[in-house]
C-alpha cells in the first residue's frame, strides 16, 4: 500500500482536503496513526512551558538604555551612540572619583581626584565639539579607563557606608555641571538626537533637584542618593 | 481591557522612567525571552535577541499607540526582532535546508506511545531542527501565522513556507522518535 506523503498528511493536519485521504485512512491504519501522533506533537509543541530569561538580561539592556546604568561594552562606529556614552560615562566617572575621594582620602591617590580639581579643568561656558570622530572615540576610551576606577569606588562607597551624607551633595552637583555640560558637548555632534536631548533634560532635572535640595536642607540634614 | 497599571507604567517609561521600564521587563519577560528562545534555538542567540528586542522597544516606546496591549506589542517586536536576526542568519547558511527524508512513515512500532512524547523531548528536538523549519513551524503552529505572513516575514515563497512546515514537522515526529528510542535504550541498559 503506498501512504499518504508528509506533504498530504501535513495540510491533513490543517484540516484541507486532500483528494483520496479520507478513504486512505479509513483504511490505513499507519497513517491515521501518523496523523495522530503529528497531532499530538503540535498540542505538545503548543504546550510547552514558558521560560525565565536569564537574571541579568535586565541589567544589560538596561545599560542600553538612555539613563540606565552606563554600558561597560563598547559599540563604537555609531557616533550618536559614542556620544551618549561619552556624556554618561563622564558622569558616572565624575561622581565615582569624587565619592572614592571622600571615603577614602588617604589611599588610592593615583586613582582618586578632587571633584572640585576635575571640574575645575573642565572649562567654563560651551565645550568645542570634538574635532572628529576619532577625537570623540578616544575620549570615549580614555574616559572608559577612567570609568572603571570610578565604578570601584562606587562598589567600595557602597559596601563601606550606607547612606549619603550632606557634603556629598556639593559633590554631586558638581558631577552633574560636568554631565550637563558633556551632554551640551554630546549635541554639538548631533543636536537633534532625542536620546542626547532627553539626557541633557534629565541631568537639568536632576540638578535641579539636587539645588533645592541643598537650598532647603543645608548641610546639616541627610541627603538623598538615589 | 486596559490594564490601568501597565499604561501608567507606559506612560512613564515614554518618559524614560528607568523602573516602569523594569516593571514592564519583569511583566513579560518571560513571554519574550520564551518566543525569541523557541526561534532561536539557542540560550546565547536567545538572550542576545531578548535584549535586543527589549531595548528596541523602549527606545521607540514613544510609537506604541496603545491600540494592542503593551504585551502584544512587545511579543511582535520579539518575534521581529528574531525572525530578522534569522534572515541574516540564513544570508551564511541558506535557509532553504534540505531535509534527508528520514522518516518513520510505515514503521508503526516507532509510535512514540501516548505520553512519551513528553515536553521535554519536543523542547529539545525543536532546538535539533534547522532554523528555516523551526521558525516556520513555531510560526505556524504556535503564533498562528499564516503561510503568506511567514513569507512576508521570512522573504520566503508561500509555497516554500508550506513546504518547509510539512518537512518540520516530520522532521520533529523522527527527532522526538529517535529521542524516544534512547530513552527506551537508555533504561534498558541499566537493568
Amino acid at each position: 500500500m503506498v501512504h499518504l506523503t508528509n506533504e498530504a498528511l501535513s495540510e491533513l493536519l490543517d484540516g484541507a482536503q486532500v483528494v483520496g485521504a479520507e478513504k486512505h485512512l479509513s483504511d490505513c491504519p499507519v497513517c491515521r496513526g501518523e496523523l495522530e501522533v503529528m497531532r499530538q506533537l503540535r498540542s505538545e509543541l503548543r504546550e510547552l512551558p514558558q521560560l525565565d530569561p536569564p537574571p541579568e538580561l535586565w541589567t544589560a539592556i538596561a545599560a542600553r538604555l538612555p539613563g540606565g546604568a552606563p554600558a561597560r561594552r563598547f559599540k563604537l562606529g555609531w557616533p550618536k551612540l559614542v556620544a551618549l556614552q561619552a556624556a554618561a560615562m563622564a558622569a558616572v566617572f565624575v561622581i565615582g572619583l569624587g565619592l572614592g575621594r571622600f571615603i577614602q582620602p588617604d589611599e588610592g591617590a593615583t586613582e582618586s581626584v578632587p571633584v572640585s580639581g576635575l571640574v575645575a579643568q573642565t572649562p567654563t561656558g560651551p565645550q568645542l565639539p570634538p574635532a572628529s570622530l576619532t577625537d570623540a572615540l578616544a575620549e570615549v576610551q580614555r574616559l572608559g579607563v577612567q570609568y572603571d576606577v570610578a565604578l570601584r569606588n562606587l562598589e567600595r562607597m557602597a559596601a563601606e557606608q550606607g547612606a549619603e551624607t550632606p557634603s556629598l551633595a556639593a559633590e554631586r552637583l558638581a558631577s552633574l555641571n560636568a554631565l550637563v555640560e558633556a551632554s551640551r558637548t554630546a549635541l554639538a555632534v548631533n543636536p537633534a538626537d532625542e536620546a542626547l536631548n532627553a539626557y541633557l533634560f534629565s541631568a537639568l532635572q536632576e540638578r535641579d533637584a539636587v539645588m533645592r535640595q541643598i537650598n532647603a536642607q543645608g548641610t546639616s540634614s541627610q541627603n538623598r542618593w538615589r | 481591557m486596559v490594564d490601568v497599571n501597565e499604561a501608567i507604567l507606559v506612560r512613564q517609561a515614554c518618559e524614560g522612567g528607568l523602573e516602569a521600564m523594569q516593571q514592564l521587563y519583569e511583566r513579560h519577560s518571560s513571554r519574550v525571552y520564551t518566543v525569541v528562545r523557541r526561534l532561536a534555538g539557542d540560550d546565547d542567540l536567545a538572550a542576545d535577541l531578548a535584549q535586543d528586542a527589549w531595548a528596541n522597544a523602549f527606545q521607540k516606546i514613544r510609537a506604541f499607540r496603545g491600540d494592542a496591549a503593551f504585551g502584544t506589542w512587545i511579543h511582535r517586536i520579539a518575534v521581529n526582532t528574531a525572525l530578522t536576526r534569522l534572515r541574516q542568519l540564513a544570508r551564511r547558511r541558506d535557509l532553504e535546508q534540505s531535509f534527508d527524508g528520514s522518516t518513520t512513515l510505515g514503521n508503526p512500532d516507532r509510535y512514540p506511545a501516548s505520553g512519551a512524547a513528553d515536553r521535554l523531548m519536543v523542547q529539545r528536538a525543536l532546538d535539533k531542527l534547522p532554523d528555516g523549519y523551526r521558525a516556520v513551524l513555531w510560526l505556524h503552529d504556535v503564533e498562528g501565522f499564516t503561510h503568506e505572513e511567514i513569507g512576508d516575514r521570512l522573504g520566503i515563497a508561500v509555497g516554500t513556507s508550506k513546504s518547509q512546515l510539512s518537512k518540520a514537522r516530520a522532521r520533529l515526529r523522527a527527532l522526538v522518535v529517535e529521542k524516544s528510542a534512547e530513552v527506551v535504550d537508555h533504561g534498558a541498559s541499566n537493568e
